[in-house]
């Protein structure tokens, strides 16, 4: 267990910056989650973390301890790989054992080590058998396995659970989420699908384009994203975003007109001026259903209903606008239907021109 | 934007691990590297009458271009690499596509016969075929004999028949090396193109030649490159059969230089023979690697 | 005629045909086998296989001649040899394949011309320079310029293997706390053994058959390798050609045999590139 410190690492190849400039704080036992989508370079803050990549500034502490120069195996960190990167002519029990080999462990306490791993994480009868004789499944926890037995001050894990089908990656995600608690380490995760994030992690560290977005619980990242991406990001399905025109600011709250057509009133958090461009976000299960001509509500034509039973998706179309909301009644809606949409003010964020929000918090 | 494409190497910096390089390299510098250069500096020397080694500027150079007999040896060489590099790739490539498409149990059997004369000892066969080619009591006559040729000699020993006659050795031994490069090759072709092309229509001939051979590329570049190596490397053969002659009829650049060096003791001359070859084989791998991308495993590789 | 049977048909004329050609291909080694066998006074007889068969001329020619040393010769250089190759190969194309070292792509390109210079443009120099060592006439002088000549393509062959290896897998050997030749020894070679067996037979086969040099190095009739000796015998036994034959024919065994055994291996390398596992 240990806490990590990254001070402005910055990680360029050759002219190419990739990381401009990220600072983080890992704390002690905390399940932190690193997210967001395809090359925003999740998994390469990951590999620096594991010094499997240099960085071209800036400095990583591990425990208090300046590692940015240190080699992997001086750093103390174990690392599940998105392929599981079994040795393949090895055995499961010498996988799990062979960092502890190297490291000269003497054979009683690798057999103890390698017997508890197994047990954990059910794969005693598995010990005399090669990977390619494993499933998927059973690979990624000899994966684990390995980790586990080194006693690492840090576990890193890169997607452990994209190579697996849905049905196993549910599965996967409980028994990950009973290590966490069992195991009481300082992990770090990464992963692109934010549900694992939202259902595992201490902490969320959204990332884009190579800089943090946002860092926070998961209920502090759904219910105060600090921008347009989070707020995009997080939540599924994602929130709905309206185009609108600041027309008055009175009171600490504005009022926009939307391009769409209502006025909605928004508390605000920070300073915007009257006649800006912003942008109006509510997510699809905070739109309720009302009659028509009620106040801050929106009449239009359902283009797609999709009915999964115990929820019901109503898809509109307005112009640029394409608008979800989630209806947990289950209403009888049809394609062509009617729907008045209400957007109540507490859950309506706003976002100013840049895409910060400037709307007060809920 | 995020560019996954730099490559990951494993970070060690430690000038330790030059160690790794350190046997293989060692062994180039003396055993290759100084060779060659020392060669390329004893060509520019010559033996005076004295015995004395003095310099010579491409004096031997001159002298070895203008002998007469350089020259039969190149028509000998360009002979030798005209015939056997096609007909070794055309003989090892349909072998190679009967043994692995149309046999199944007898396969291992096949491939391993047709190999065995690669795996036989050079100077057996050598001698093996100085009896066969012998006029009185060489198979060979009996053979020829049902065709009504008689020999008055062997063929090795006829000027005019004598490179051919060691050609067909070559070739005998060697096409099974082909053989297992075709055989490489096609077992590293994707069962699915194959299906497809025969779905699509193509069978027999039209299948072998439109699809299969194309994509055989890369072996056949691979035994082009080493074809044309092998054929400057020729020695043993003629070396045993016919010691390049009868003058030099089948003189090659192996028995050249061996008798210019090592019987006459002319080491200038044979130095410049070494250099002259070497430039050569150095200008046609290029040439080849230029013109058609280097390959040298018959799979499909990255062209290095 | 149904599809089935054209196909049998078809399969039947093929393998007939193969098997004429391979009749025709094995001629000159089943003569060279059946001359062996000959009495004296047929030994002359210009056909392929003659009645009855003697082993009169094995007795005679293994009873008078060291061939056992020749053979010990033979296998001691081509064993050193297939080791030193085996390492040095090894060892260089995980530098350049997984250790990635500055250099090393320069490094790989130079040592790869070695395979474009013909063996006839070095002897001359290498005789001097082994002369110089000392080294005429000893084992040492051949393994060593056999190991330089067999390094480019087996190194060539190992490097695009170890490429072809998921990276992943050394960068977990590397958390796993291994250093450079851990990685090299616990997972590198493991991984790349089909390879590693391919490029031993090869180098096996090539250094065992290597003629020119052992002719130029070695005139001491007690060092001669295994294939350079039949110069010798075919003056010795040159009106006696039964002999000659004999003693051809123990001399190509052992690498027929040796091969017979490992062809599969060396064929399950040489294909390996094709079934990723």
């Amino acid at each position: 267990m240990a806490n990590l410190t990254i001070e402005n690492i910055t990680k360029s190849y050759g002219n190419v910056t990739v990381i401009p400039g990220l600072s983080l704080d890992v704390g002690e036992g905390e399940f932190c989650v690193l997210v967001g989508p395809s090359g925003c370079g999740k998994s390469t803050l990951l590999r620096i973390i594991a010094g499997l990549e240099p960085i071209s500034s800036g400095r990583i502490l591990i425990d208090g301890a300046d590692v940015s120069d240190a080699e992997p195996p001086e750093r103390g960190i174990a690392m599940v790989f998105q392929s599981y990167a079994l040795y393949p002519h090895m055995n499961v029990d010498r996988n799990m054992g062979f960092g502890l080999e190297i490291a000269h462990t003497p054979r009683p306490e690798i057999k103890e080590r390698v017997a508890r791993a197994a047990e954990k994480l059910k794969l005693g009868s598995y010990l005399a058998r090669k990977p390619r004789e494993l499933s998927g499944g059973q690979r990624q926890r000899v994966a684990i396995g390995r980790a586990i037995t080194r006693r690492p001050k840090l576990f890193l894990l890169d997607e452990p659970l994209s190579n697996l089908d849905a049905a196993l990656r549910v599965g996967m995600r409980v028994e990950i989420a009973r290590l966490k608690a069992e195991l009481a380490s300082t992990m770090i995760y990464v992963t692109h699908d934010q549900v694992e994030a939202m259902t595992l992690a201490d902490r969320i560290v959204v990332m884009n384009n190579g800089r943090i977005e946002q860092v926070g619980s998961p209920i502090e990242l759904y219910e105060n994203p600090a921008n347009l991406f989070v707020a995009g990001f997080i939540g599924s399905p994602a929130m709905n975003f309206l185009d609108g025109q600041v027309a008055a600011v009175a009171n600490g709250k504005a009022q926009v007109k939307l391009a769409l057509g209502p006025e909605i009133e928004v508390g605000l958090g920070a300073r915007v001026e009257a006649g800006a461009r912003v942008t109006v976000g509510i997510r699809p299960e905070h739109i309720r259903l009302a009659a028509p001509g009620t106040a801050q509500t929106h009449t239009g034509k359902a283009f797609m209903v999709e009915m999964l039973g115990s929820d019901t998706f109503i898809h509109l179309r307005e112009g640029n606008a394409q608008i979800v909301i989630r209806d947990a009644e289950a209403r009888r809606l049809r394609m062509g239907d009617s729907v008045t949409m209400a957007l109540p003010s507490p859950a309506c964020h706003l976002f100013d021109g840049e895409g910060r929000r400037v709307s007060a918090r809920p | 934007m995020m560019t996954k494409s730099a490559r990951r190497g494993l970070r060690f910096g430690k000038p330790a691990l030059y160690l790794f390089a350190l046997p293989a390299t060692l062994l180039f510098v003396v055993f290759i590297a100084y060779p060659i250069l020392w060669v390329a500096g004893q060509s520019l020397f010559t033996r005076t009458a004295e015995g004395q080694m003095v310099f010579a500027g491409f004096a031997n150079y001159g002298a070895v271009l203008s002998d007469p007999a350089f020259w039969i040896v190149v028509r000998n060489m360009v002979i030798w690499g005209l015939i056997t590099i096609p007909v070794q790739m055309v003989i090892g490539g349909l072998l190679a596509y009967f043994i692995e498409r149309h046999t199944y149990r007898l396969r291992s059997f096949f491939r391993t016969m047709f190999f065995l004369p690669v795996v036989t000892s050079v100077s057996v066969i050598s001698l093996v075929w100085v009896q066969i080619y012998a006029p009185y009591y060489g198979i060979a006559q009996e053979y020829l004999k049902l065709f009504g040729i008689t020999m008055s000699f062997s063929p090795i020993g006829d000027p005019a028949t004598a490179i051919y006659a060691l050609i067909l050795v070559n070739i005998w031994q060697w096409t099974g090396f082909s053989m297992l490069m075709y055989i490489a090759g096609i077992a590293n072709l994707p069962s699915e193109v194959l299906d497809a092309a025969r779905i699509d229509g193509a069978r027999g001939f039209r299948l072998a030649y439109d699809v299969v051979v194309p994509m055989l590329a890369p072996a056949t570049k691979s035994l082009l490159l080493l074809g044309i190596i092998g054929t400057l490397q020729t020695f043993p053969i003629v070396h045993l059969m016919t010691g390049g002659g009868p003058n030099r009829a089948s003189e090659v650049f192996g028995t050249y230089i061996f008798k210019q060096s090592f019987v006459l003791g002319d080491t200038g001359s044979g130095a410049t023979l070494s250099v002259i070859v070497l430039l050569v084989a150095l200008v046609l791998s290029l040439v080849q690697i230029v013109f058609f991308g280097a390959q040298l495993s018959p799979a499909k590789r990255k062209p290095e | 005629m149904t599809g089935y049977a054209r196909a049998r048909i078809r399969s039947l004329v093929i393998h007939a045909v193969l098997f004429a050609v391979l009749a025709l291909w094995m001629i000159p080694q089943v003569y060279m086998l059946s001359i062996g066998l000959r009495a004296p006074a047929q030994a002359f007889d210009a056909a392929l296989i003659t009645w009855p068969v003697t082993f009169d001329n094995f007795i005679t020619v293994i009873r008078d001649n060291p061939l056992a040393r020749i053979f010990l010769n033979s296998m001691i250089v081509t064993v050193a040899t297939v080791a030193i190759v085996v390492a040095a190969s090894s060892l260089i194309a995980f530098a350049c394949a997984v250790l990635r070292l500055k250099g090393s792509l320069v490094l790989y390109a130079t040592l790869l011309t070695t395979l474009m210079v013909p063996l006839a443009s070095l002897v001359l120099p290498l005789a001097i320079l082994l002369k110089t060592f000392g080294w005429v006439n000893t084992y040492i002088g051949l393994i060593l310029p056999y190991a330089a000549l067999g390094v480019p393509f087996a190194m060539v062959v190992l490097k695009a293997f170890m490429e072809d290896s998921p990276a992943e897998l050394f960068e977990a050997a590397r958390v796993d706390g291994c250093n450079a030749w851990q990685i090299y020894w616990h997972v590198a070679l493991p991984l790349v053994r089909p390879a590693l067996v391919f490029v031993a037979i090869w180098q096996f086969i090539v250094t065992w058959n290597e003629f020119f040099l052992a002719l130029i190095i070695l005139t001491e009739s007690e060092m001669k390798t295994l294939t350079i000796i039949p110069m010798q015998y075919s003056g010795l036994y040159m009106a006696n050609p039964g002999a000659l034959f004999a003693v051809l024919t123990l001399i190509a065994l052992p690498l027929i045999l040796l091969y017979v055994v490992v062809q599969r291996a060396f064929v399950r390398g040489l294909t390996a590139g094709a079934v990723k596992g």
